[in-house]
């Protein structure tokens, strides 16, 4: 009976027999067949049990908002109304000849620029010192991470206080130095740069904190080596620090600048995107057209613009500058 | 010839498990599509129908109800953003008002935190059955809700009831007023007025009284300028949107000037050129007056000798100042005066059932009647929205306690007048006319330049946003 039921297909645990009688695989039997195919389906089956549902809430909460706003895009609609008007591409073809365009995207590009070069090189420094043994590492650590998880709108209301040119701590630390304080609300350019400094202190944390995390997935060996090589601190940290670090500052550059493009809180809260439009990003102007203007269509042609923009710097970053990143 | 082989097309190369890039790459481009798909969700809401003709004429109109027939709703929900930190003053409103009608209940909702974001979230869900049966309708909102439809006229329901729409404050309830129908009731409205340090024009050697006309106050500049620091000046004028183009009303009626008649922008008139003069020169040019970023707070620290402020800043200047403070008219100029009026009021969606709508009414005209519009005004510095309630005992109380309130309420009756249409009809225009004022004060601009840059947006504006919907 046993060797009934053994004949038609190759036992898995079986010896091949050395004078080549196992069977290739285009002659399987049927039953092994069924049973290649049967797995298969087992394993679609538990795919679309676990994909299943992450793909159905993208699809529901992702894909069709985004097909959506691209349909409203060719829209005129105040937002409120039941009945909008179809414009075709007027709206992109308002947008890119309107004289506030070129504003926005120099203040978006500062902005991004600034921000996200700005939070790597600071975030760098301070995690290669909170990487030193040092006493009270661990308190520096959460307080230099602490701000990261405030919220955004709570942050630029604190920091309106401290930047206020009359009251605020800002005026009090530069007139220890004789300095007076710049008007930081209505001076351009001051209000750009207030909301700069006070992303970057917002976001220093992050930016420390995976930086840090990359620093102790160094190799202690090659640092040791470089060391018996003659090459000081400098020059270890310029050859193999950082270097070794390259995929974490790709990392970073890619979701800082995701993030950077899409900030809102800190300008809703401390500028609201004034004084003339001085801080407002093309963020800032969706919301602005969208929900004060009540130009949805108009916005969510803007938001597609947005949605290019990121889309073709994330492309050109993978593309081209990931081409740089060493891997260990 | 070469052994090795020539590759015409790059090799697919099989990537080892452990292969970084490889891991991150669809990774880095998911998160990099998914975020930027993020931007595009903040406009993608329900979609309208679409059609060619958006007129008002061609969309359905709604049946009209005869309200002796229907039963008010036994539950109802009101939005607001409790006006003046008024969130205390409203849960007694509303216990008052179940008190008085046992039959319905209210609840009340924190919808927002200015009249902004309310109507922000209100537009939001007005494709939706998620509606409150009660909503703020700020000055510069409610017509945006009319066009669209979201809201009902109340002078039916109001007949039914009995209102004494007589009674409120004429310029306060004819604000709602458009092709001879109201489309909300008079709640939390205020009017900016003329605050001056007392103890100052004392020691300057001025009359106990604020300036009469513009042109009056440039003459005590001097005799000002002594008491206030060096660095600033003896009048403090904040910027921004929802401000700035509200106390400008005041100073381009003064200069025979306006925004607009009717629909049409007139900023490019001899009088509103005048005015963005007149502005220009206080801020550049005379020194008369600074920029504050909150004049309520530079009054009250003594940095300014004077400021324009709302009525409804009033408590707040009073408790804060440690000063004597003095409240008078804003000035006039050479072509007369007068002041807007602002705040809110509140309206009933038109999408609810004629029960809830019913219901709704009933406790708007609770609220706005004479007892619980002076018991909001007193704890709040918001005028009083019914004249029976001005010469109210609890009103009388207040001008005892605080008699710098009672410039304001007879303000209202001498200089009110209602505001010109595009700043408060047109969606966007308020942003657009502080950033021609922004313009002239921040940067000195030439007004005629200033002006003539948000004009023809603002006539976009109102060209999309508005005239293909009446």
């Amino acid at each position: 009976m046993a060797a009934v039921l053994a004949q038609p297909g190759p036992d898995p645990r079986a010896v091949p027999d050395p004078a080549g009688a196992a069977p290739a695989v285009g002659a399987l039997g049927p039953r092994s067949r069924r049973r290649a195919s049967s797995r298969r389906r087992r394993a679609l089956l538990w795919f679309l049990v676990l994909a299943g549902p992450n793909v159905a809430l993208l699809a529901l909460f992702v894909y069709r908002p985004l097909v959506e706003s691209f349909y409203l895009s060719t829209m005129q609609w105040n937002l409120g109304s039941p009945v909008a008007r179809f414009v075709g591409l007027g709206n992109y073809v308002e947008w890119f000849t309107s004289p506030a365009t070129s504003q926005v995207l120099a203040t978006t590009a500062v902005f991004t620029v600034t921000t996200v070069g700005g939070a790597l090189v600071l975030g760098l420094g301070l995690a290669l010192l909170l990487d030193r043994r040092l006493p009270g590492r661990g308190l520096a650590r959460t307080v230099a991470f602490a701000p990261y998880v405030l919220s955004g709108y709570a942050v630029g209301i604190l920091w309106l206080f401290i930047f206020d040119p009359r009251y605020g701590l800002m005026s009090a630390v530069l007139g220890w130095f004789g300095a007076a304080s710049p008007q930081w609300y209505t001076a351009e350019p001051w209000p750009l740069v207030m909301i700069i400094v006070v992303y970057l202190w917002k976001n220093l944390g992050y930016v420390a904190l995976i930086y840090l995390a990359g620093l102790q997935s160094v190799p202690q060996d090659l640092r040791d080596a470089a060391s018996l090589d003659g090459a000081g601190p400098t020059r270890t940290l310029r050859s193999i620090v950082l270097p070794l670090l390259t995929p974490t500052t790709f990392f970073l550059t890619v979701t800082m600048m995701l993030a950077s493009l899409q900030s809102f809180d800190i300008i809703r809260s401390m500028t609201s995107g004034g004084p003339l439009g001085s801080t407002t990003t093309l963020m800032y102007q969706i919301y602005q057209e969208g929900f004060v203007n009540g130009r949805a269509g108009y916005a969510s042609a803007g938001a597609t613009v947005l949605f290019l923009v990121l889309l073709t710097v994330t492309a050109l970053q993978l593309r081209y500058v990931e081409k740089k990143v060493h891997y260990a | 010839m070469s052994t090795r082989p020539v590759l015409t097309r790059r090799e697919p190369t099989r990537r080892p498990l452990v292969d970084r890039p490889s891991s991150r790459r669809p990774s880095a481009l998911a998160l990099g599509a998914l975020t930027a798909v993020g931007a595009l969700t903040l406009t993608a809401c329900t979609g309208p129908s679409v059609a060619s003709d958006v007129s008002s004429e061609s969309r359905e109109q709604a049946t009209e109800v005869d309200w002796s027939q229907v039963e008010p709703a036994s539950e109802i929900t009101w939005w607001s953003n409790h006006p003046g930190g008024s969130q205390e003053v409203e849960k007694e409103l509303v216990e008052r008002f179940e008190e008085a009608h046992p039959e319905i209940s209210v609840n009340l909702v924190t919808a927002g935190a200015n009249y902004d974001e309310i109507a922000q979230r209100f537009q939001a869900a007005s494709q939706t059955d998620q509606l409150p049966d009660l909503v703020i309708s700020s000055d510069v909102w409610w017509f945006r809700y009319h066009l669209n439809d979201q809201i009902m006229p109340l002078d039916d329901v109001f007949e039914h009831l009995e209102v004494d729409v007589d009674d409120y404050v004429p310029a306060f309830y004819g604000d709602y007023e458009y092709d001879g129908l109201h489309w909300a009731a008079p709640y939390a409205r205020s009017t900016p007025l003329f605050y001056y340090n007392a103890d100052m024009w004392q020691a300057a050697g001025l009359p106990d009284r604020g300036p009469e006309t513009w042109a009056e106050l440039a003459g005590w500049q001097d005799a000002l300028t002594e008491q206030v620091p060096a660095d600033s000046a003896p009048l403090g004028l904040s910027v921004g949107p929802s401000w700035s183009a509200w106390w400008f009303k005041n100073i381009l009626w003064g200069h025979g000037g306006q925004y607009s008649d009717e629909w049409e922008t007139t900023l490019d008139t001899p009088e509103a050129l005048e005015a963005g003069e007149f502005l220009r020169d206080m801020f550049h040019d005379s020194g008369l007056a600074t920029v504050s970023e909150d004049s309520a707070v530079d009054f009250a620290s003594g940095l300014v000798a004077a400021t324009i402020g709302s009525t409804g800043s009033l408590k707040g200047i009073l408790d804060a100042a440690e000063f004597e403070v003095g409240t008078a008219y804003l000035p006039d100029g050479p072509a007369g005066g007068g002041t807007p009026t602002g705040g809110t009021g509140l309206a009933i969606p038109s999408s609810r059932t004629p029960e809830q709508q019913l219901a709704a009414a009933i406790f708007l005209a609770f609220l706005t009647e004479t007892d619980q519009t002076a018991h909001f005004s007193q704890n709040t510095g918001y005028m009083p929205v019914r004249t029976s309630a001005i010469e109210s005992p609890e009103m009388q109380a207040v001008y005892a306690e605080a008699p710098q309130f009672r410039t304001a309420v007879d303000q209202l009756n001498d200089k009110a007048r209602s505001q010109d249409w595009i700043r408060v009809f047109v969606p966007g225009a308020d942003q657009l006319l502080s950033e021609g004022i922004e313009q002239i004060v921040l940067r000195g601009t030439d007004p005629e330049q200033a002006w003539s840059s948000i004009t023809p947006r603002i006539e976009t504006a109102y060209r999309e946003n508005v005239e293909p919907y009446l």
